[in-house]
């Protein structure tokens, strides 16, 4: 009875989105205080319906209850307790639901937190939230839904796929939904402005914290799933430009750029129709994420289940959605008022340069994604747009910008000076500099351009230091004053600084593992040896072993120094037994930043076995950059104090500043 | 009942929450612009902080602090442009609370009739196992938890190894068999099955593993008619029909004259003596086209038997319609064959004797969506 | 500068930034790209030696062979035509004679092998990559039945 009780307040969350999504936008219409605070009861009563089913499916998931089919067709009641909860979200009805929590949740937030909005506002960005909640919930129940029963019940499940039994998989959709879903926020936000024909100094105040928050998970979120693929996999790659990465990756380059532009509105009131656009863009593309990754046009890892019904309603979602939102913004922008004006050489005018960079790339990244899907769909041609493609696309467009990075914060609102900012850059660029080179040589025999690539990952970071030093006075002022000014530096001062400390760490950790990686391929015997980074490894042996639901034949290596033994690692491939599959299981060790990933092939003959050898040199820094960018992302969220861009004075008060990019 | 009760109760609860705030629908929203008056004020605020600190320049602050003031005269001209609130209209509120008390029950109920199934109870596995109450599924689920934690347990290997094979779970009958012999030790019963399962599993072939434990299951009883028969099969798939028709004659002759295996056993025979006859035409020694042939014709001969076998369980089925197991074992067999629609036929046929609500059109439901065969429209 | 002068130049700057990013991704589509084919496309597709392609098909039973341990040749087939195939590491847990694969590298000039330098797999028993479902349908070669493609 229970799993029908969640079932029927899933339904009921439906009925609550329509009347979300009907009555406070008609009572912002009519100046209604009843009807707009209609928006915030029912917000918060969607949400406690849907965090009822899903509460629901997991109790069914943990107790095994095999006459709901989703779990049937997902679980065994032999599965560790940690992977029968995981495996709610681990198929495509659990995910959605999941979606549709986190979208609730973050409704609700609105609704509790948003006292200072004002009410008109409040009820329009609540509208369009029921709205999204609408068409998911209906997706979800006339296409996908996880409380199908089955009657009689099976006395065993089908096991969820063993590539996802795994921490990885706990972890990484929630964050990454928390960073799409967290856009649907700033999507409403946007909307609103559009239906009320205004924007409130109130929008900017609310936007960048939300949009600050989604952009932080969705690092994570991406950031997550790049290590999972990385030592789950088995293939010793953490990045491999499939489409359903890009789509995590578009809204990730279109919500950096909107966390830039609406640091600008929040201080400047500038940009305002540009970030508005933005918004929706960045939704769009999350939007579109999601119909890529569940309707099936892409296989992938990721399409739980393909069902073409499902790829139309999403597909006719997204038509809504997004159509919906642009004819609304080619209708409706003309009525926003302008904002601010500013010279091209600028703070703002570097987040400008920013915003070109970012959506540029975003665009490539799409093009790239979809063209494979148009050419098939227009002349039958398959073919396959690979990391080559996105290397030299992607790579080229990002270049200037990692250059530009530390200019930003050193440059003034409304006009700066470049000159100055290049001398006192001048520093970094000569520490960059050397430490690429001092780099190339210690690892003698690089390409050049990793000598390059090394050098601007310090020159990022150790811009971004200096950023904070020049502006707390560093050496200017004595020292207890700095130290005065450094502690009342805002801490979205230091969050910035945080996030581009960790693009440069980022960077430095891709280049350094592209450039000097090594991929070893090998048939090894007991007691033969090969040498990987500096290390040695011996193989010893095998031994078979078994976990919960499968078994598994592991190798050992152990791992010595100039003959030393340091360390041991256990490399395995696992077999599945409800669904008879195999998975590798490598064995992965870490010294200092840099790592070695030990993977097993096929056994041939007596014992012996080929191995994968790659000595990793400061893989961990990819992911510890992303670490950085979050810890930046968090520290700046905290920051709840009003920010004012205060204008830099013209110099020749005959220049007449600009308004530009409006 | 308990059911519905609660789902009125929770309909009923949410309704009052959302109609709370349009009871107490109370005086006209502030203007708009007082929220920006509100954040300007703090923005000056913050301006003159972060001078006292002294993170900007006076000079600086002075600009800032012009371009803020000029955006809150802004916002106060406005603010008094903006025209009166209208006061809340009691027929919006009225309707609007009319349609929360419709929405809520309408939507509810016909979208969750559409997709639910009231009255189906919540069956966690640890309660099933504790009351099986007959059921196949959770007896099996039941025997694999016990033996995950006492994989040497052979009798219960034993014991489950033929119930995977009568539900077509071919792989891992093998694999209990093979457990079992281990742990037991072969028997004729064993050993006949294991082979067995590895012939289902190879699609009917009797491969040379599936031999090796038929002819270790003689030894132990020279009068098995199950591995008899099998091993026959090997020998006529393998083209040797001589022999093969010696084993299966002496099949015949061992057999009680009512053993069901019988008809099937002659029909080999029938077979045998026929192509025997064909290939005795043939002088001198066999050529490579003609091994190809012969590999040609047991592959064929294969499908040729176990089609036969259908056809013949087929007809006794329309015959006498009342034979559950017979049923189930047409539609595993047409599955096997690959020929998915008359398994469906066939699924549809059994349920016309064992209604769908009943417990054996529920176990032919059961094997049917275990087996993938869609189940939709046939109980209608 | 005039105040529309200005404008225009950021204008112009962003524009031509976009114009330069389309020539770029235009560039990258000639040079980055791999076409899929099937066993029986090459034979009309005319390919020169070099050229990278992803090719597609079932592993031939029997076919696979291990050289010297790391290298394993085997044949890739779509039952009309069969194309040889060297990999040198290690395949997918997956990889399985009579299973769909995606291989990707090139011919060697003078040869008719093809070394390819990655290998995909089903990612688990119930998927087909949808490349070579498709492609093998439309050659009208139906899988058996217990592969479901999706």
């Amino acid at each position: 009875m229970i799993i029908e009780l969640g079932h029927y307040a899933l339904v009921l969350a439906l009925a609550t989105a329509v009347i979300q999504a009907a009555l406070p936008i008609l009572g912002a219409r009519l100046n209604d205080r009843g009807l707009m605070e209609l928006a915030s009861s029912t917000a918060v009563a969607c949400f406690l319906l849907v965090a009822f089913a899903f509460t629901v499916l997991t109790f069914a998931y943990v107790t095994s209850d095999f006459s709901v089919r989703n779990v049937w067709e997902n679980s065994h009641s032999l599965k560790p307790l940690i992977y029968k909860i995981s495996g709610v979200w681990g198929n495509h009805e659990g995910s959605m639901l999941l979606w549709l929590l986190i979208l609730t949740f973050f409704s609700a937030l609105v609704a509790a937190f948003g006292r200072n909005l004002p009410e008109t506002l409040k009820a329009n960005v609540l509208a369009v939230q029921g709205w999204i909640a609408m068409a998911f919930a209906l997706f979800i129940l006339l296409t996908s839904n996880p409380f199908a029963r089955l009657v009689p019940a099976p006395g065993e499940g089908k096991d969820l796929n063993p590539i996802l039994q795994d921490v990885g998989l706990a972890i990484h959709p929630p964050l990454l939904y928390l960073g799409y879903v967290g856009f649907s926020v700033c999507f409403s936000f946007a909307i609103a402005a559009l239906i009320e024909g205004r924007i409130d100094a109130a929008w900017a105040r609310w936007v960048r914290p939300w949009t600050l928050a989604a952009w932080t998970f969705l690092t994570a979120g991406i950031s997550m799933g790049s290590y999972w693929a990385y030592y789950e996999l088995g293939w010793g790659g953490w990045w491999f430009w499939d489409p359903v990465e890009n789509a995590s990756f578009m809204p990730w380059l279109a919500g950096t750029a909107l966390l830039h532009s609406a640091l600008v509105m929040e201080k400047r009131e500038a940009l305002k129709i540009w970030t508005v656009l933005l918004a929706i863009m960045t939704f769009s593309l999350s939007l579109l994420g999601t119909f890529l990754v569940r309707s099936g046009v892409l296989t992938s890892v990721h399409a739980f289940a393909t069902d073409p019904t499902r790829g139309i309603f999403i597909l006719a979602i997204l038509v809504f959605f997004i159509g919906g939102a642009f004819a609304l913004f080619a209708l409706r922008a003309s009525h926003l008022k302008a904002g601010g004006i500013f010279a091209p050489i600028s703070r703002e005018g570097s987040l400008v340069f920013n915003n070109l960079i970012l959506t540029t790339a975003a665009a490539t990244v799409l093009t790239g994604t979809l063209y494979p899907l148009v050419l098939e769909a227009l002349t039958g041609d398959k073919i396959s747009v690979g990391p080559p493609f996105f290397n030299m696309t992607f790579g080229l467009l990002m270049l200037p910008l990692l250059f530009a990075v530390p200019f930003g914060p050193l440059l003034a609102w409304k006009r700066g000076d470049i000159l100055g900012v290049s001398q006192r850059l001048f520093a970094a660029v000569a520490i960059g500099l050397v430490f690429g080179t001092g780099y190339y040589y210690a690892m003698n025999g690089g390409p050049v351009l990793a000598l390059f690539g090394i050098a601007l990952g310090v020159y990022l970071i150790v811009g971004s230091v200096t950023d904070v030093a020049l502006r707390s006075g560093l050496g200017k002022v004595a020292r207890n004053v700095a130290w005065r000014r450094f502690t009342g530096l805002p801490r979205s001062a230091f969050g910035t600084a945080l996030a581009h400390i960790g693009l440069g760490v980022t960077l430095i950790g891709i280049v350094a593992v592209t450039a000097f990686e090594t991929e070893t391929v090998v048939e090894m015997k007991p007691g033969m040896t090969v040498e990987a980074g500096g290390y040695t490894l011996r193989f010893d042996g095998m031994r078979n072993g078994s976990g919960p639901n499968y078994t598994e034949e592991s190798g050992h290596f152990t791992i010595s120094r100039g003959g030393v033994a340091v360390s041991e690692v256990w490399s395995s491939k696992r077999l599945y037994q409800a669904r008879r599959m195999p998975t590798t299981e490598a064995g992965i060790r870490t010294f200092g930043l840099s790592q070695l990933y030990v993977s097993l092939g096929d056994q041939i003959g007596e014992g012996g076995i080929v191995v994968r050898i790659w000595w990793k040199p400061m893989i961990l820094c990819i992911w510890g950059g992303t670490l950085f960018m979050m810890a930046g992302g968090f520290v700046s969220l905290s920051d709840r104090r009003l920010r004012v861009g205060a204008p830099a004075r013209a110099k020749r008060p005959k220049t007449v500043p600009v308004g530009a990019a409006e | 009942m308990l059911f519905w009760i609660l789902v009125a109760i929770l309909t009923a609860a949410v309704a009052v929450v959302l109609i709370l705030p349009l009871m107490r629908a109370g005086e006209a929203p502030s203007s708009p612009h007082s929220h920006d008056i509100e954040v300007y004020r703090d923005q000056l605020d913050e301006l003159k902080r972060d001078q006292d600190s002294g993170l900007i320049s006076s000079d600086d602050a002075e600009l800032a602090r012009a371009e803020v003031a000029r955006r809150l005269l802004a916002a106060g001209e406005s603010d008094r442009v903006v025209t009166p609130a209208v006061s809340p209209r009691r027929g919006a509120n009225r309707l609007a609370q009319a349609f929360v008390l419709l929405c809520l029950p309408v939507v509810g109920l016909c979208l969750y009739l559409l997709t639910g199934s009231p009255g189906v109870p919540a069956q966690p596995l640890a309660a099933r196992l504790a009351d099986p109450n007959g059921d196949i599924n959770v007896l099996i689920a039941k025997a694999e938890n016990h033996l995950a934690v006492n994989p040497n347990d052979g009798a219960g290997w034993d014991l489950l190894a033929p119930i995977y094979m009568r539900n077509g779970r071919i792989e891992e009958a093998v694999d209990a068999y093979d457990r079992a012999i281990r742990l037991l030790g072969p028997t004729p019963a064993r050993l006949g099955g294991y082979a067995e399962a590895l012939v289902v599993q190879s699609d009917g072939l009797v491969t040379t593993k599936a031999q090796e434990a038929l002819q270790q299951a003689l030894a132990l009883d020279p009068n098995d008619p199950r591995s008899e028969f099998y091993l026959a099969l090997g020998l006529k798939q393998e083209g040797k029909k001589d022999e093969a028709l010696t084993a299966f004659n002496r099949l015949v002759a061992t057999s009680p004259a009512d053993a069901p295996w019988l008809p099937l056993v002659k029909q080999h025979v029938a077979e045998l003596t026929g192509a025997a006859a064909g290939s005795a035409a043939a002088p001198g020694n066999p050529s490579a086209e003609d091994v190809a042939a012969a590999e040609n014709m047991s592959s064929g001969d294969r499908q040729e038997m176990i089609r036969g076998m259908v056809e013949s369980l087929e007809s006794r089925l329309k015959a006498n319609p009342d034979n559950l197991e017979g049923w189930a074992r047409l539609i595993r067999s047409h599955v096997v064959l690959d020929q998915r629609d008359k398994a469906a036929a066939a699924l549809k046929e059994g349920l016309k004797t064992f209604p769908a609500d009943g417990d054996g059109g529920k176990q032919l439901l059961a094997l049917a969506r275990e087996l993938g065969i869609a189940t939709d429209g046939v109980t209608q | 500068m005039t105040r529309k002068q200005k404008r225009l130049a950021i204008i112009g700057g962003g524009v031509g930034f976009l114009v330069l990013a389309a020539f770029l991704v235009m560039f990258a589509f000639s040079q980055a790209i791999a076409y899929f084919y099937v066993p029986s496309d090459l034979a009309k597709a005319n390919l020169s030696p070099g050229t990278r392609i992803r090719l597609g098909g079932v592993v031939e039973g029997g076919s696979v062979k291990r050289g010297d341990g790391k290298t394993v040749t085997f044949t890739v087939t779509d039952t009309l035509a069969g194309v040889p195939v060297t990999y040198t590491g290690i395949l997918p847990d997956l990889f399985r004679e009579g299973q769909g694969v995606v291989t990707e590298g090139a011919f060697v000039q003078g040869s008719s092998v093809f070394v390819a330098d990655t290998v995909l797999a089903k990612h688990d028993e119930t998927y087909m990559p949808k490349d070579v479902a498709d492609r093998l349908k439309a050659q009208g070669v139906e899988l058996s039945g217990k592969e479901t493609i999706k």
